[in-house]
């Protein structure tokens, strides 16, 4: 009998339940309570929002490819097998394309990041610090804002205050998804009111130089490219002019060297670091071979751009190709390491913006167009003094010194001229609200000409 | 010795009562080999009055006179009714049952009898699984169990099998059902490294499995609880018996090929389709066309020279089957064994698609003494799988077939020469999968080990306890290799390697109440469980190697990535389970289930899961002994509640992880947190009848089941400019409970022993199926669209949401589209229009069908037996994403389909394929121009066997010999064009649901062709 109630009570035993077993926690992850409640945390969350805007979605190379493929006529041929970016380059883009709600979605996770940095910057305690922290907040707040109203809402001119003609601006950070997070478009003043005012803010809070990460020139740089996009020339030339007389930085030595570096140049005024390690670059992807890390040259450069060239003899720019493995087609050698920096601004850009608004508004400011262009631009690539430097001149210029780096198709708007045959102010060449927020957001209204 | 007390002492009680006893009657009653069957009923007939035999089958009982019957009655044993007459002992030898109803069916913590479930429960024995050489066992379940779906996901020999029971009843979290095997719930995730899913249960052979039982309603699976929601697969291994040693060894082998090719454009008809094409297009003209031709038939297209290849030939290979397995089983003075090995060797129809499998099971069991017996169940097993890409991947061979005709496979001779090339070709349309085949590598190998400790207490005949500790040890690793000439290598070469280690523990402890008195039968089973998982992760990619020979990570000069990452759950569950029968006619059963788990927030961590059924079995009662046509009816309902928890391990919690900018460090949030998470709850309703005629000749089953989803656990997309994370499987989505899903269904079941002569029997089995999904509610009625697929109120789960294809333009040649807008009185403008854009979706398809079934049949004459089994499915259909590259009227260089060249030539044609324009888009936009009717009916296995007649076998000691030849997918009957009707995409996000309805260059199953031999001695 007592043996009976031995076994018994063993088995009672058994029966009794490891309760706090269930209480585990994730080991590859903090709570949100955890990552906004300390500054080396707020700080560590400004890292990730670099990280974010690098992405291949966004900065890390289809942004800019986005932009050559709508803006190109004969300049290039796309001859990849995806049809996401086919569909840019035939000006035919469709609500589902993955590439524009890729980077519509990585456009605003970069923004929602950086506003949770923004709403609790006090948690910094030493100003200086938490000054320098705000300042780079907004400037990836103003670079991201600037690129999705460039590319998904219409141009800056006469329509700037039509309801729905800008994208939707959010200035709050969300961790809270469980509230309704539908949102109207705003218009494209707003947005670019916000733009400035970021960059604007960004300048003053950052400091001169700051490693790898923006610094106070190198918002004031993208500043004067907000400012030429709007027209705004006064305040694009003395933006550009403060940037190349007092940023440090100066045009490589040749143009070569200004491309492919594995950390900043000279000439790099902001770029998104890549290593082997971390970072993307589908720049190359894209515009490379297969040997030097590309897919199979899906972009190739044609006679369109070479023709472009007033002396492609003498002018390195014009032979600044390599014969493709692939396809035996001319490939830019803009793109050839696979683990080079991303560069988002350099310094030929902001001579190339002082020249421009010089000579359109008739001053000479830091130095007259004919020099900045001739001395500047052309000498480093042994390219011969030009005799008129006018502003179609400069224009072309543009093209020869900054092709195939994302800038075509919003040069062509903002001068209101036509993408072959398809007018600057067209439909087709704004991208459309994708899909899926058309899908999630009742108050989203889609761009004219897409369904 | 003191139970046996018990009894004498119980037995003078009633010899004290039946003070009137003029006879006593004694006796043995014994199994048909010769053991002594405690727990028979030995009943004076017409009387409540009897006995139960004791542990070695010995009664006694007093009777009235001579003239008394005894009634004899076990399950599982035919009753025998035997006349006392003037013997004082009588023994009795009862004969196992032949019907089915006589058969226990392994049920969660113990077994019932067929005849008494009142649960719905399918069973499948070692003979319906055997004889399928498949590395993977679920294969064998396909069409056997009434609403029970087998799908094959695609042809790779490791491919993921998708077992669906009474349809898709989730939709982010698992779909899956539980797998246990032995007791333990089996971990069953695929841990493929590339979205291609490993089927993580081929390390279990079909040739240690003794029967599988699926748990298909609520109330037998609800005493699995929070994992029950989507049924429950419980497979019990073979045990010993005692008694002599039997030796079983079967041999098979075989060859493969693809179930279904199909047919693609010529040398010829891709130059004359292609060239069109470019006339055609405004952007460019036939001169860009030619330049690339050029390059894709290095030079040769036009002369004499020009290539002409068959690559869809290229990707496929004939595979072959080797299967061995060997057991023995056995037992003695109170211990019993079974110990087998197997051996298999697969080589899939696609190229490079291989698989090695090894394993070997130990099953002891020893009764240490009257009351205690315990045992061991052992289980190790290595799977080696040569793999390829997964479906989108460039280098997945089936890819090969958008290669034009025009390339080569490799360079030739003349360019050795010439250029110094070698190898496969380089300049293909798209990347040649030849060179990762024969630069490359990728081994997958999983290492695996489940057993159990188990122990049995019996306090007393009717009063037991077990312990079970069980343990499923799961190792994959994955090395792969891409040499410098591998497509998209610009790193000197790279090695990836990976481990993945996951160990699964389960305690369980229950005790068994089991009793007959008089008419009343009660059974109880009250239990508790631990169940806790761990998962180590570790990865390191490494690059830039000195020589394609140093292939392992060591030799790389630059470590470029690496992972490691660790995660646990647990789950604590409490269980109770009775069942009560009346005079074996009137029948109860109620279960409960309290469980906790970690996923879940603290505010919801416990759920409690009851369930009931009831039975009568109509055919006992009076009023009904006049049928005698009618053996057996069987009336049944069945109610319970089940939770399915199958989401991830911090589901409910907002998140934010590492990242690394510049070799910095830095954070991002990853997952927005929901603290209202709870568990998805399913409740089920079951009625049915189970009958059987002219002597359990024909039976059959018809269930009628409701099972209602609520609280669906499902990733809803957030609005994309709220910014949330995009990255880690999240997709800018939130789990939440969101609303109700319904599945209605009715089962029928057929059996039927159509001949039952001595040299001639022929048995049928037929099932049917159908089952109703609909969304029933969602948050504000708002449809959630993702991809393809939407979850709309009243429509099926996850339907085929697509513009409308309206055909071609006959005037020009464009394609044309239904915009099917609303317009203002309601009605739908059928209108057409050739933009795209200016469409809009419909509800297009289902993706899962909606009638199943399957025919069984065995014939038997003499020693020869030939079965076979159908299997069907209507209803669904498949959305091909690979249509926009392959059957798109010429837009880019991708081989097309045969039928493109119906294309719109002339203005007046009229055709259903759009005018041939390079680079346009006219036509290859997502519409329903490549969604099918997926309706197949499939001859699954066939097998003819020869049984050598003992007069052979006497002087040999072997004891069976059969020799037969089976053949997998032998026929498929279907209007499907594409590869297979089965085959749905892969290189999904990591989800365990077979692609939402959609194929993209998805593989074809296998038919396989075997020969065999089993021996027995």
């Amino acid at each position: 009998m007592k043996k009976n109630i031995y076994i018994l009570s063993v088995c009672l035993l058994a029966l009794w339940s490891c309760d706090d077993r269930l209480n585990i926690e994730p080991a590859q992850s903090i709570s949100v309570e955890a990552a906004l409640s300390s500054e080396a945390n707020i700080k560590g969350i400004l890292i990730g929002a670099y990280n974010e805007a690098g992405e291949d979605d966004s900065y890390g190379g289809q942004l800019q490819v986005i932009s050559d493929l709508l803006g190109a006529t004969n300049q290039l041929t796309w001859q990849g097998t995806f049809i996401q970016p086919r569909e840019f380059f035939q000006k035919g883009i469709l609500v589902d394309n993955t590439w524009a709600e890729q980077a519509w979605r990585n456009g605003y996770e970069t923004i929602n990041q950086v506003n949770l940095v923004i709403d609790n910057i006090d948690i910094i305690e030493d100003a200086a610090e938490a000054d320098r922290v705000e300042g780079e907040a907004k400037f990836l707040r103003g670079l991201t804002y600037f690129d999705l109203v460039r590319h998904f809402g219409i141009s800056w001119g006469a329509s700037n205050t039509a309801p729905n003609s800008g994208v939707p601006l959010q200035l709050t950070g969300i961790v809270d998804y469980s509230a309704d997070q539908s949102i109207a478009r705003s218009t494209v003043a707003d947005i670019y009111a916000q733009v400035i005012s970021d960059l604007t803010s960004a300048m003053a809070l950052l400091p001169a130089t700051n490693d790898e990460f923006a610094d106070a020139f190198a918002a004031e740089a993208l500043l004067a490219r907000v400012y030429l996009q709007q027209g705004n020339y006064a305040a694009a030339r003395d933006a550009a002019d403060n940037v190349i007389a007092n940023s440090g930085h100066s045009m490589a030595a040749t143009f070569a060297g200004a491309f492919n570096n594995d950390s900043d140049g000279s000439e790099d005024v902001f770029t998104f670091q890549v290593t082997n390690q971390t970072g993307a670059n589908d720049l190359v992807i894209y515009y490379a071979d297969q040997p030097t890390g590309g897919r199979q040259g899906d972009i190739a450069v044609a006679a369109g751009y070479t023709a472009l060239f007033d002396d492609p003899v003498n002018d390195d720019r014009a032979s600044f190709t390599y014969v493709s493995v692939d396809n035996g087609l001319d490939l830019t050698l803009k793109y050839s390491n696979q683990f080079a920096n991303v560069a988002v601004i350099r310094l030929a850009e902001m001579h190339l913006i002082r020249a421009e608004s010089n000579e359109r508004l008739g001053t000479s400011i830091g130095a007259t167009p004919a020099d900045d262009i001739n001395l500047n631009i052309r000498a480093r690539s042994n390219a011969p003094a030009l005799a008129v430097v006018d502003v179609a001149a400069i224009l072309n210029e543009r093209q020869l010194e900054l092709g195939f780096e994302g800038f075509l198709i919003h040069d062509l708007k903002r001068t209101g001229t036509a993408v072959g045959t398809i007018p600057a102010a067209d439909p087709s060449l704004v991208v459309p609200i994708p899909q899926d927020e058309m899908d999630t957001n009742p108050l989203m209204v889609q761009s004219l000409g897409y369904n | 010795m003191k139970r046996t007390l018990l009894l004498s002492y119980f037995l003078t009680f009633v010899f004290a009562f039946s003070a009137l006893a003029q006879q006593t009657v004694t006796g043995t009653v014994t199994d048909d080999s010769g053991e002594g069957l405690p727990g028979v009923n030995v009943v004076i007939k017409g009387t409540t009055e009897g006995a139960t035999t004791d542990l070695d089958g010995n009664f006694r009982l007093s009777v009235a006179g001579n003239e008394t019957v005894l009634v004899f009655s076990f399950v599982g044993m035919d009753p025998q009714e035997i006349t006392v007459g003037s013997r004082t002992v009588i023994d009795v030898s009862m004969a196992s049952s032949a019907t089915e109803l006589a058969e226990l069916v392994v049920v969660g913590y113990g077994t019932q009898s067929k005849r008494f479930m009142t649960d719905n429960v399918a069973k499948l024995s070692a003979e319906d699984i055997s004889g399928v050489p498949i590395p993977s066992f679920q294969n064998a379940l396909s069409g056997k169990a009434a609403g029970v779906r087998v799908t094959q996901q695609n042809g790779k020999v490791e491919s993921g099998i998708s077992v669906s029971i009474r349809g898709q009843a989730s939709v982010s979290a698992s779909s899956q059902p539980l797998f246990v095997l032995d007791g333990v719930p089996l971990i069953n995730d695929n841990e493929s490294q590339n979205t291609s899913a490993v089927n993580p249960l081929l390390s279990i052979p079909a040739s240690d499995i003794e029967s599988i039982s699926i748990l298909k309603d609520a109330s037998s699976a609800a005493i699995y609880g929070a994992r029950g929601a989507n049924g429950v697969v419980i497979i019990t291994t073979k045990r010993g018996k005692e008694g002599k040693a039997q030796f079983s060894l079967n041999v098979s082998g075989g060859i493969s090929s693809p179930t279904n090719t199909r047919d693609w454009l010529n040398s010829e008809q891709y130059i004359e389709l292609f060239l069109e094409a470019g006339d055609n297009a405004s952007w460019t003209d036939r001169t860009f066309v030619e330049a690339r031709f050029d390059r894709y038939s290095n030079g040769t297209w036009g002369t004499p020279d020009q290539f002409d290849t068959d690559w869809e030939d290229v990707a496929f290979q004939d595979g072959h089957v080797k299967d061995v397995d060997f057991s023995v089983s056995g037992g003695n003075n109170g211990s019993t064994y079974f110990l087998g090995a197997s051996y298999n060797e697969t080589k899939g129809i696609i190229r490079s698609n291989e698989l090695e499998r090894f394993s070997g099971r130990a099953n002891l069991s020893q009764k240490i003494n009257d009351k205690f017996t315990t045992g061991i169940n052992f289980n190790f097993s290595r799977v080696t799988i040569d793999r390829v890409a997964n479906d989108n991947a460039f280098t997945t061979p089936l890819q090969a077939i958008a290669q034009s005709p025009l390339s080569p496979t490799h360079f030739g001779a003349s360019d050795l020469a010439n250029t110094g090339e070698s190898g496969p070709f380089t300049r293909t349309v798209y990347a040649n999968f030849l060179l990762q085949d024969e630069f490359g590598s990728y081994e997958t190998i999983v290492t695996r080990s489940i057993g159990k400790l188990f122990g049995q207490y019996k306090f007393t005949d009717w009063l037991k306890f077990n312990t079970d500790f069980a343990y499923d040890i799961f190792n994959q690793t994955e090395d792969r290799w891409d040499g410098s000439r591998v497509p998209f290598q610009s790193t000197e070469g790279q090695a990836f390697a990976s481990n993945v280690f996951t160990t699964n523990y389960v305690w369980s402890n229950y005790a068994t109440f089991d009793k007959v008195f008089d008419a009343h039968s009660l059974n109880l089973v009250v239990g508790t469980e631990y169940n806790q998982s761990n998962r180590r992760y570790t990865d390191v990619t490494a690059t830039n190697f000195p020589s394609d020979d140093l292939q392992t990570v060591t030799s790389g000069a630059t470590i470029s990535a690496g992972n490691g990452t660790k995660t646990a759950y647990a789950f604590v569950g409490f269980f109770a389970r009775a069942q009560y029968s009346f005079q074996d006619k009137y029948i109860v059963n109620a279960s409960v289930r309290r469980d906790g788990s970690s996923r879940f927030g603290s505010d919801n961590q416990y759920g409690t899961f009851p369930a009931v059924s009831v039975g009568w079995i109509l055919s006992e009662e009076s009023f009904l002994d006049n049928l005698s046509a009618l053996s057996f009816l069987k009336l049944r309902a069945s109610y319970g509640e089940l939770g399915n928890s199958e989401i991830g391990n911090f589901a409910s919690r907002g998140l934010f992880q590492g990242v690394s900018y510049n070799q910095r460090p830095g954070l991002v949030p990853t997952q927005p947190g929901n603290n209202l998470l709870g568990w998805e709850s399913s409740k089920q309703t079951d009625i049915g009848i189970e009958f059987g005629l002219m002597d359990g000749r024909i039976s059959g089953e018809i269930d009628y089941y409701k099972k209602d989803s609520e609280g669906l656990l499902f990733n809803v997309p957030l609005v994309p400019s709220s910014g949330p994370n995009n990255e880690n499987g999240n997709n800018g989505t939130i789990s939440r409970n969101i609303g109700d899903l319904e599945n209605t269904g009715v089962e029928i079941l057929l059996n039927g022993d159509v001949i039952q002569g001595g040299d001639l029997t022929w048995n049928v089995g037929f099932n049917i199926a159908k089952n109703k999904n609909e969304a029933v509610a969602i948050p504000e009625g708002n449809d959630i669209v993702s991809g393809r697929n939407l979850i709309r109120e009243g429509e099926t789960l996850n339907s085929l949401y697509l513009i409308e294809y309206a055909g071609v333009d006959p005037a020009n040649g464009d394609a044309l589209y239904y915009t099917n807008t609303e317009n203002a009185d309601g009605s739908i403008d059928r209108s057409t229009t050739n933009d795209p854009n200016a469409a809009d979706r419909i509800v297009a398809g289902s993706p899962v069908p909606e009638w199943i079934g399957g025919l069984t049949s065995s014939v038997r004459y003499k020693n020869f037996d030939f079965s076979f089994t159908f299997q069907g499915e209507w209803g669904a259909s498949i959305y091909n994403g690979g249509g926009r590259f392959q059957s798109a009227n010429a837009d880019w260089f991708d081989n097309q389909t045969t039928d493109q060249m119906d294309r719109w030539q002339n203005p007046g044609d009229i055709t259903n394929v759009p005018q041939a324009r390079l680079g346009e888009g006219n036509g290859s936009s997502h519409s329903t121009r490549w969604i099918q009717d997926a309706d197949f009916i499939r001859l699954r296995n066939v097998t003819l066997a020869y049984n050598l007649p003992n007069s052979l076998l006497s002087n040999t000691g072997l004891t069976s010999v059969r020799v037969y030849a089976t053949a997998i997918n032998a026929l498929t009957f279907t209007d499907y064009d594409g590869y297979d009707p089965e085959a749905r995409q892969d290189a999904a996000a990591r989800t365990s649901t077979p692609g939402q309805g959609q194929t993209f260059y998805s593989a074809p199953a296998a038919k396989t062709f075997t020969l065999g031999v089993n021996v027995k001695f």
